[in-house]
């Protein structure tokens, strides 16, 4: 998958599953970041985070290995688009 | 009071996914208690259980009490026909006991680095440990924006969802309710029914005379329960009434059923009550049945003392599922209601000799065609919280 087609659906999750505004979600750049407490981010917390990693693998059949530290891919769209593009099984 | 009817059918059973697989499987008498892979069992004398075979929708980070509860309840609101618009109202009343245990007893023994068989869990999991999470999973993926309840009353919870979705239709406060139970094997459940020393090392005997105790099973099920105007309205066509439903509590024993059985006969009178339906109108009861010798010799009394000896069939689901906990009672519903639709008994599996106790036909082993107009589902779960669903086909 191209990342771009990976970032649509990416924000479709957020507001499918963890309930973003759309018109929020509209406006994110490839280099919003996502974690709360970081400058200008959308602000996932812990449970957001879980929730949306499990729509990841549901959505693109990504698993996630909760013994890695995964937090670098899920600190932007930007990363995260990249690490699913990666992993994500052909279609 | 408004009429209740059930018209959609959902389950993931031992048999797999799909209620067209769950009822292949009971009215063939397929046995699916097997070796346990999902938890150990090493130096247990009891070391078999009705497992789910793989294939449940969801990540494998759900706690997969929560896949089973998706994956069944999916099926139940597809089969109902219900449009989104339609679902948005649907009251959510879900039956559970182990909750996300299974999973969190996988992180608690992976932080002592203890080899487990299904992993070393992740700490994701102890989000959906409690047992609500099921209708928390459920209502946000299913957009079930009506009432919410969960229903903790052990091996009852999936007959007293069914129950209080009834109620809450029957009342008028609901239109539509999506119920049911959901539970996954767990190492507190099989291990503590090993302590209380109550597990056959072989796959259970309900009601004959050498049994020797219960096997646990795993799954879920989910009927959508409407009011029958409701129904009609919008052209869907019922399966059955849910004519009667009727909880009771022995207040006795934390345990043991109360030995004179009068808990569950008080059950099964006020389901007949509700319904307005005689005894002698009810042609099947799929029994508690856990195979415990006390269990099976008090649900035996009870029956009597409601339909007297020998005329009623009676089985028990769990010959071949085991027991399948919160699932239990919703599982067993379906069964129930299958059996009006098709005529159909299905049988007690590895019944050989019945008990003396119990003057009943069992149905052993092979399934009997039998015309039904009424049949009986009885949950009774720990603690004496005894559930009796009374279903009345189209006819």
């Amino acid at each position: 998958m191209e990342p771009k087609e990976v970032l649509d659906e990416l924000k479709s999750l957020l507001v499918s599953r963890l309930k973003f505004d759309p018109r929020r979600v509209a406006d994110l750049s490839m280099e919003t970041p996502l974690p709360k407490g970081v400058d200008g981010a959308i602000g996932l917390d812990s449970l957001d985070f879980i929730e949306l990693s499990i729509a990841v693998e549901e959505r693109f059949a990504v698993p996630m290995d909760e013994s890695e530290d995964l937090a670098a891919h899920f600190a932007s769209l930007d990363t995260l688009c990249r690490f699913i593009a990666e992993r994500a099984p052909a279609a | 009071m408004r009429r209740v009817v059930v018209t959609g059918l959902g389950a993931v059973s031992p048999f797999g996914l799909g209620v067209k697989a769950y009822w292949s499987g009971i009215a063939a008498g397929v046995c699916a208690i097997r070796p346990v892979t999902l938890i150990e069992t090493d130096g247990f004398k009891c070391r078999i259980a009705a497992e789910v075979p793989d294939g449940v929708l969801g990540s494998r980070r759900r706690s997969r009490a929560d896949r089973l509860a998706l994956t069944a309840a999916q099926e139940a609101l597809d089969d109902a026909g219900l449009t989104s618009a339609e679902r948005r109202d649907a009251a959510l009343i879900v039956g559970a006991v182990g909750g996300g245990m299974l999973e969190a007893e996988a992180w608690h023994w992976g932080q002592r680095e203890r080899p487990l068989a299904n992993g070393p869990g992740h700490i994701s999991a102890l989000r959906s440990v409690l047992p609500f999470s099921h209708a928390e999973t459920l209502g946000s993926h299913l957009r079930l924006e009506g009432p919410r309840e969960t229903l903790v009353t052990a091996c009852s919870s999936g007959a007293a969802s069914l129950a209080v979705a009834a109620d809450l239709i029957a009342s008028g406060a609901a239109d539509v309710a999506l119920a049911g139970g959901a539970d996954a094997l767990t190492r507190i459940c099989f291990m503590g029914f090993n302590a209380l020393k109550l597990l056959d090392p072989a796959p259970c005997r309900p009601f004959d005379r050498e049994r020797r105790g219960m096997s646990i099973g795993e799954g879920a099920a989910f009927l959508v329960l409407e009011s029958a105007e409701y129904a009609r309205a919008r052209g869907a066509r019922g399966y059955a009434e849910l004519a009667g439903a009727a909880m009771t509590t022995d207040a006795y024993h934390v345990t043991a059923p109360h030995p004179d059985g009068d808990g569950m006969a008080r059950a099964m009178r006020a389901a007949l009550d509700q319904a307005s339906v005689a005894p002698a109108e009810v042609g099947y009861v799929n029994a508690h049945g856990t195979a415990t010798p006390q269990n099976d010799r008090i649900e035996a009394t009870a029956l009597r003392a409601v339909f007297g000896e020998g005329r009623v069939l009676v089985s028990s689901t769990k010959s071949m599922i085991g027991h399948t906990m919160a699932a239990a009672g919703s599982l067993e519903a379906i069964a129930t209601v299958l059996a009006l639709v098709h005529g159909v008994v299905p049988p007690t599996a590895h019944h050989e000799e019945t008990d003396p106790a119990v003057p009943f036909d069992c149905v052993p082993r092979v399934a009997r065609e039998a015309p039904l107009t009424h049949a009986m589902s009885n949950s009774f779960g720990f603690g004496g919280q005894n559930v009796t669903l009374l279903f009345r086909g189209r006819g």
